[in-house]
């Protein structure tokens, strides 16, 4: 069952692997080595390329509404959420 | 001031592209590390942020440091950064060698270029195929000479994957100019040279193309640390 806790876990790896990615083709371009250069080329694209389509998945199921009316703790709320609550209190 | 003084820096489009990628890895560095440590809702704003942060700004550093470092393999200090090369790319170099990769490497239409300008292949994927025997090397390298001596003493000797063609010194040396012409062997041998049945590497052998190297057991000979030590007396 996809809640709103997977798409911000989604989120959160997608983010987590564009700073491995973005930080192999950092090393590439810094320090161009045969090694690092390949690896910045191929393990670094591929990262990139993986956390971008996560990060489009995310969005895809947020815009889809997946988990609107799930209870995700008050850490992980929506801006309007948040909003509601300020207006609320 | 920093980056005022990296821009004073720049002097080819490689490095501006570098500094751009810099650049664009910085700033999404920064978006997703404001992501990481504030984590906010997931609202227009973020959203949009992020697209810039995991999206836009990092296909930004994979294009333009995908075209910095294709250019910056074309250099000599790229095929020195393997030290069984060094052999090569350091007679390439040096303004009082005589050899021919010498005098070729100080001819500005080569400059540092010139390892990639005499040993790409030219047909239609030639830069493709080129790139693909550098990932051959690469293997070769890590998994056969990475523990070889200063000068790859130790190791297999090094061989090209096929004999040096003519095409590779004709597409400068067009066998038409009557400088050339005038030398009496090139002009008895003007067809063969042409048909490819007479070998230009036969007369300018390697010895003359990359003496140094030789010296240290290229093309079937075994590498010898003694060579080096002897020249480096010179």
């Amino acid at each position: 069952m996809i809640s709103r806790l997977t798409i911000r876990r989604l989120v959160l790896i997608s983010t987590i692997t564009t700073l491995v990615s973005l930080g192999l083709m950092v090393m590439g371009i810094v320090f161009p080595k045969p090694v690092l250069l390949v690896l910045a080329m191929s393990l670094g694209q591929l990262f990139g390329t993986l956390s971008l389509a996560l990060y489009l998945l995310a969005i895809v199921l947020d815009l889809q509404g997946v988990g609107e009316h799930d209870d995700i703790g008050p850490h992980i709320r929506l801006e309007g959420e948040a909003g509601e609550e300020e207006t609320k209190g | 001031m920093v980056f005022r003084a990296a821009v004073y820096e720049i002097h080819s489009i490689e490095q501006l592209l570098k500094l751009t990628a810099l650049v664009a890895a910085v700033i999404s560095i920064l978006i997703l590390l404001w992501y990481l440590v504030r984590r906010p809702p997931l609202g227009r704003l973020t959203k949009v942020m992020l697209l810039f942060g995991l999206g836009v700004m990092p296909l930004g550093v994979a294009l333009t440091g995908n075209i910095a470092g294709f250019e910056y393999t074309l250099k000599r200090p790229f095929c020195g950064s393997c030290h069984v090369m060094l052999p090569y790319t350091e007679d390439a170099a040096d303004p009082s060698s005589n050899s021919l990769a010498a005098i070729h490497s100080r001819n500005h239409a080569f400059g540092e270029e010139s390892c990639y300008n005499c040993h790409a292949d030219y047909q239609l994927f030639g830069a493709m195929t080129t790139k693909v025997n550098g990932l051959k090397h690469l293997f070769y390298y890590v998994t056969e000479y990475a523990n070889t001596g200063p000068y790859g003493e130790g190791g297999k000797p090094i061989h090209m994957y096929r004999s040096f063609q003519n095409g590779m010194c004709t597409r400068c040396h067009s066998t038409t100019a009557p400088n050339w012409l005038r030398n009496q062997d090139h002009a008895g041998m003007l067809d063969d040279i042409r048909k490819g049945d007479a070998k230009c590497v036969d007369c300018h052998s390697g010895e003359k193309i990359h003496p140094r190297a030789f010296a240290h057991g290229g093309k079937g000979r075994g590498p010898v640390a003694e060579a080096g030590q002897k020249e480096e007396h010179k």
